[in-house]
């Protein structure tokens, strides 16, 4: 009997090692660091979907502006190719590439709507201001789930940094820090979206 | 008695956690002005008749439909994105309930010239981008560039309830975040398990505490999925709560648990007394933006 008990208390302290020492949480944390990378690639799907519809309402009324237009939909062929992977995460080449392809995609469709300035009758299209809305929604979505991807992964990436989870991951798990996605470089510069 | 202690024990623990999250907030340009109601007219640009008529309309509208419409003006966004801005409003606020996220905010920046719609999850299915894009466009601008405030709030509210209508039904009673732990089911249901292992452990209630700190934050990981500060703090619990279950079963020995279930009643729910609160309905940044 007493050594039922000692056996027991042995087990549940060994359990409880392993779960105040971060083998759960680190779990939890990567996965949360997934869930929200998903989040950022629904966004960026969803973006792409909104583009051929945009691309075509806009010929309709601007011909002259097929270059600005290919460009666009050049832009958004190349992005659409780039999926990451859960472990690209952690790849800073592939997270770079990916940040690229969105980030032409992004400065192509800002350069469409400085375009499309030239056309009053566009602007006044009840379809097209539909879906600059929906555009607009969009990247604010974009803009959302990489806030939330950014502060996922900085809480990950802190937590296997420090101890007693450095140790776990060390020893037992074996996670890897995940890359930030930043904000697009051409996004600073870009003109902004608005009218 | 020692209920009464270790719910005191609960609820500062409890405390000090909020002032924690509190001040860990990070303060930024333009703070999110505290939750009046569902309208919230910081910038004064409504009569005080529209605003007892929208108070009264969006009230009702929650209790038949459970979703949560705010509105919120302020007079400058002091150099603020409005995106960023309508964000930190609805996650500092969280309108709406939790796990349905049904709600939506009509934010209004009257310097700036400018409005918004955020929408919950909840509603995005219905109150789409581009909904909100024509509401703001074809109902809301349309009265604000005549100066009209009032008819293109009340207009523009309006129109966005008749979107949202029938997506969601009353619910019995407003629900509390979910994932927030119910902190006196925890504590009772420490207090019964205590109760038989002191009496087990009368003899030696130093390894009625040992055990007791073990057990409660396992149990709190296994069948709550706590983090790990309310796991720390069980384990304190845990380790308090068997001594003083193993020295009471040795003294009194007896009905500490039905006593533990007698305490229920006393709890802190939340604030269902006439004041509005958000109930923890999370965004994703839907909605529209537009100027006048």
């Amino acid at each position: 009997m007493k050594r039922i008990m000692t056996l027991g208390t042995l087990l549940l302290l060994l359990t409880c090692i392993l779960t105040s020492c971060g083998y759960n949480s680190l779990q939890t944390k990567e996965e949360t660091v997934f869930k929200a990378w998903s989040d950022i690639e629904s966004t960026l799907q969803r973006r792409a979907d909104l583009i051929p519809n945009l691309v075509a309402t806009v010929k309709g009324y601007a011909q002259h502006e097929q270059e600005t237009l290919q460009q666009v939909i050049e832009a958004r062929s190349r992005a659409t190719s780039i999926q990451l992977s859960p472990a690209d995460l952690s790849n800073p080449a592939a997270m770079e590439q990916l940040q690229a392809a969105q980030g032409e995609l992004s400065s192509a469709l800002s350069r469409l709507m400085v375009v499309v300035e030239r056309y009053p009758e566009l602007k006044a299209n009840q379809g097209f201001l539909d879906l600059q809305n929906q555009l607009e929604g969009t990247e604010n979505r974009i803009n959302v789930a990489r806030q939330r991807y950014n502060e996922a992964v900085e809480i990950f990436n802190g937590s296997i940094r420090r101890l007693p989870e450095s140790l776990t991951n060390k020893f037992l798990l074996h996670l890897e820090k995940k890359e930030y996605f930043k904000a697009e470089e051409g996004a600073k510069t870009a003109p902004k979206v608005t009218f | 008695m020692n209920n009464v202690l270790l719910n005191k024990k609960g609820s500062r623990l409890f405390l000090t956690l909020v002032l924690f999250f509190l001040c860990s907030q990070s303060v930024s340009a333009l703070d999110v002005p505290p939750l009046k109601g569902r309208v919230n007219d910081y910038a004064g640009i409504l009569a005080p008749a529209t605003v007892r008529q929208l108070e009264e309309v969006l009230q009702r509208f929650e209790a038949t439909e459970s979703t949560q419409i705010v509105l919120l003006t302020v007079p400058s966004l002091d150099g603020a994105s409005l995106e960023d801005f309508s964000l930190r409003v609805v996650e500092a606020w969280q309108p709406g309930q939790a796990k349905l996220d049904n709600s939506a905010l009509l934010l209004i920046a009257k310097n700036d010239r400018k409005l918004r719609i955020e929408v919950g999850y909840g509603l995005e299915g219905r109150l789409t981008d581009l909904v909100s894009g024509r509401i703001i466009r074809d109902i809301i601008t349309p009265r604000f560039k005549e100066g009209n405030f009032d008819q293109g709030v009340i207009d523009g509210i309006s129109a966005m309830m008749a979107t949202v209508k029938g997506e969601f039904a009353a619910t019995t009673g407003k629900q509390g975040p979910d994932n927030s732990v119910d902190p006196e089911s925890l504590l009772i249901s420490l207090l019964v398990f205590f109760s038989i292992l002191g009496r087990m452990l009368t003899r030696t209630p130093w390894l009625a505490a040992g055990i007791g700190a073990i057990i409660a934050p396992l149990f709190g990981a296994l069948a709550l999925g706590l983090g790990s500060l309310w796991l720390l703090a069980l384990a304190v619990l845990g380790f308090v709560g068997g001594l003083i279950a193993a020295s009471i079963a040795g003294t009194a020995g007896s009905s500490l648990s039905r006593r533990g279930y007698r305490g229920r009643t006393g709890g802190f729910g939340r604030g269902s007394s006439g004041g509005f609160s958000g109930g923890g309905g999370r965004f994703g940044g839907g909605g529209a933006s537009g100027g006048w």
